[in-house]
C-alpha cells in the first residue's frame, strides 16, 4: 500500500463554540492517488481544507501530511503543497505575472519554462491587472501558481468553478499528468462528472460528517437501482416485500416493480422460485446515488 | 526569509500608489502653507489679533507666536496638520494591509504557502512602515527647501527633529492598526480603533493644559510626548522618541504574537 501524504483523525471545527462545521472527520489519502471530496455546499469540505492549510485551528483532531504534525510543523510542509481556494480572491492590482513572480519567490521560485507553458496551455494574459480579468481567467491564474508549483500536494478546492469546457478538460489533463509525476491531488468538488473522471477515491461529506467513501465503483455498486420482473406465474407481492435491500416493491398484472440497494443475490434467490420471463436491472445511477448521500439523514 | 521578502516586495508594490499619492499631499500642503509665510512675516497686527484670544484657545490650538517662524509652522502644520495627516496615513495603509486585505480573501492565497502568520504579518508592517518613512522623508525635504527659498529662519534640526517626532507618533498609530488587525479581521474595527485614539489622543494633549485639574493628565497622550515639548524651538528630549518608538514596538510585539491565536477570516 501506497505510504499516507495526508491523514486526518478525528477532525472537529467547531465555530464560537457552537456551530459545528466538521464533526469528527476521517481521512486517509495515499500517495499517488487523485481523491475526490464531495459534498453539497456547506458540507465542510472547504473548513477541512483550510484546517489542513492552517487558515483555521482545528478544535479537535489531529493531521499529519507527510508524516509531519500540521498544526505544530505546517509551515515546513507546506513547501510541499500547492492550493486553489474555492472562493478565490486575488491581490487586484497586480498583473498575473507580478502575482506569479511573488508565489514563485515564496516557493522558491518557479521553473520558467514550465510557468511559460502552463501560461500558453491556460491561455492567460498574465500582464493583465487582475482586477480586468473575469472569474475564468483568475481561476486559470491560480491554476497556473499551483501547477506551475510541481508540489507533491495538490488541494484544490472548487478548482474548475467559473471554467469553460475547454479549461475544464484542460484541468483534468494536468491533474493527470499531475498524477504521472507521482503527486497526489486533494480534490474538493461538488461536480460529480469531474470528480468521477479523475478521482481514484472519494469521500462524501454531508454536514460535516463523512456519509460514504470508497472507489468510484464501490459508490456506484452501492447505489439504487430500478428492477423490473415479467412473470409468467403471478407470485404475491407479500414473497418480496422482506428481501434485504428491496424497496418500493409494487406487483402489477405479473410485472414487478421495484428499488433495490446493494447485492441483487437475495433477489435471485427469491426469484427461482417463479418462472420469470424477463428481467431487468438498471445501471446505477452515480449522480442519483450521490443525490441519496446528499440528502439522506446523517446519524449523529 | 525568502517568503518574508517576497510578502513584503509585493506589500510595497502595493502601497506605492497609495503612498505617492501621500507624499504629493503632505508636499502640497507644506507648499500651500509656507506660500503665506511672506504675508505673516514680522506682521504684528496678526500676532496681536492672536493675542486677543483667550489664552487657553491660543494655547489649545498652538497659535503662541504666530508671526515668528516657529510659531508659524506650528500654529499651521505642525500642531495639528501634518501628524494628523502622518497618522490618517499610517493606520490606513496598515489596515490596508492587513485587516482589509484579509477580511476580503486575498491574504489566503499567500498564507498557504510555507509562510508563518507572524512573519506574513510582520513583512506587510514593515513596507507600510517604509512607505511612511517615505512620506515622512518627503515631507521633511519640501519643508527644509521651502524654508531655504522662503528665508524662514528656523534651524533645520529642529525642522527635522520635529517631522520625526510626527512620524513616529504616526507609527504609533499604525501600530494600535496593527494590534487590532492582529486581534480581528475587521477593517471598520481598525479605522475606528486607530483613527478614535488619534482623536482623542489630540484631544488629551490640546485641551488638557487648559484645565488646572487635568493639566498633569495631558501627558497620558502620545501627542503630547511627540509635541509637547515644543521641537520646533527646543533641541528634543530622547525621552520622547523613545517613548513613541518602544510603544510601537510593544504594540507590534503583543499583535506578532497574537496572531496565530485566530482563525484566518473567510469572505
Amino acid at each position: 500500500m501506497a505510504e499516507s501524504v495526508l491523514n486526518i483523525e478525528g477532525l472537529v471545527k467547531r465555530y464560537g463554540g457552537s456551530v459545528e462545521a466538521v464533526r469528527g472527520i476521517d481521512l486517509d489519502i495515499r500517495a499517488g492517488e487523485v481523491f475526490g471530496f464531495l459534498g453539497p455546499n456547506g458540507a465542510g469540505k472547504s473548513t477541512t481544507i483550510r484546517c489542513v492549510l492552517g487558515l483555521l485551528a482545528p478544535t479537535a483532531g489531529r493531521m499529519t501530511a507527510f508524516g509531519v504534525d500540521l498544526v505544530h510543523d505546517g509551515v515546513a510542509v507546506r513547501k510541499r503543497i500547492a492550493y486553489v481556494p474555492g472562493e478565490l480572491r486575488l491581490p487586484e492590482r497586480m498583473t498575473g505575472a507580478q502575482l506569479a513572480a511573488t508565489i514563485g519567490e515564496m516557493r522558491g521560485g518557479f521553473e520558467v519554462g514550465r510557468q511559460h507553458q502552463l501560461v500558453e496551455r491556460l491561455t492567460i494574459d498574465m500582464e493583465r491587472p487582475i482586477r480586468s480579468l473575469s472569474t475564468g481567467n483568475r481561476r486559470k491564474i491560480a491554476l497556473l501558481l499551483a501547477f506551475a508549483s510541481n508540489a507533491d500536494l495538490l488541494i484544490l478546492d472548487e478548482p474548475t468553478s467559473g471554467l469553460d469546457p475547454l479549461m475544464q478538460r484542460e484541468f483534468l489533463v494536468l491533474v493527470r499528468e499531475a498524477k504521472a509525476r507521482g503527486a497526489t491531488t486533494f480534490l474538493s468538488s461538488h461536480v460529480l462528472s469531474e470528480v468521477q473522471h479523475i478521482a481514484d477515491r472519494v469521500a462524501v461529506l454531508r454536514s460535516g460528517k463523512v456519509v460514504a467513501s470508497g472507489t468510484v465503483d464501490e459508490l456506484r455498486r452501492s447505489a439504487r437501482q430500478r428492477v423490473e420482473v415479467w412473470f409468467e406465474d403471478q407470485p404475491s407481492v407479500d414473497e418480496f416485500a422482506g428481501i434485504a435491500g428491496l424497496a418500493e416493491v409494487r406487483m402489477d398484472d405479473g410485472r414487478l416493480t421495484a428499488v433495490l440497494t446493494g447485492s441483487v443475490q437475495p433477489l435471485l434467490q427469491c426469484l427461482v422460485k417463479h418462472r420469470v420471463a424477463s428481467i431487468l436491472v438498471e445501471e446505477p445511477d452515480l449522480e442519483d446515488a450521490f443525490l441519496d448521500l446528499y440528502t439522506a439523514p446523517v446519524t449523529q | 526569509m525568502n517568503a518574508e521578502m517576497a510578502v513584503a516586495k509585493a506589500a510595497g508594490v502595493a502601497v506605492r500608489r497609495a503612498a505617492f499619492w501621500w507624499c504629493v499631499a503632505l508636499g502640497a500642503a507644506v507648499v500651500a502653507t509656507m506660500a503665506f509665510w511672506p504675508a505673516f512675516r514680522g506682521a504684528s497686527g496678526i500676532s496681536q489679533a492672536i493675542d486677543s484670544l483667550p489664552q487657553p484657545v491660543i494655547q489649545a490650538f498652538g497659535l503662541q507666536d504666530f508671526g515668528s517662524p516657529a510659531g508659524f509652522l506650528r500654529g499651521n502644520l505642525y500642531e495639528l496638520l501634518v501628524p494628523l495627516l502622518f497618522s490618517i496615513a499610517a493606520v490606513a495603509l496598515v489596515n490596508g494591509q492587513t485587516a482589509s486585505d484579509e477580511s476580503a480573501g486575498r491574504m489566503e492565497l499567500f498564507l498557504a504557502q510555507a509562510i508563518d502568520r507572524r512573519g506574513l504579518f510582520v513583512a506587510r508592517l514593515v513596507a507600510c512602515m517604509v512607505a511612511l518613512l517615505l512620506i515622512i522623508v518627503t515631507t521633511i525635504v519640501v519643508q527644509v527647501v521651502a524654508d531655504a527659498l522662503l528665508d524662514v529662519s528656523i534651524q533645520p534640526g529642529y525642522v527635522i527633529a520635529t517631522a520625526v517626532l510626527c512620524g513616529l507618533l504616526a507609527a504609533l498609530f499604525g501600530s494600535v492598526a496593527y494590534l487590532v488587525a492582529c486581534l480581528a479581521a475587521r477593517p471598520s474595527l481598525v479605522l475606528a480603533v486607530g483613527i478614535g485614539l488619534l482623536i482623542g489622543g489630540y484631544l488629551v494633549a490640546a485641551l488638557f493644559p487648559v484645565a488646572e485639574l487635568l493639566k498633569p493628565w495631558a501627558v497620558i497622550s502620545p501627542w503630547n510626548w511627540a509635541l509637547g515639548g515644543n521641537p520646533l524651538e527646543n533641541p528634543t528630549e530622547p525621552w520622547r522618541l523613545a517613548a513613541l518608538a518602544l510603544t510601537s514596538l510593544v504594540l507590534i510585539v503583543v499583535g506578532t504574537a497574537v496572531v496565530t491565536r485566530r482563525d484566518v477570516t473567510a469572505p
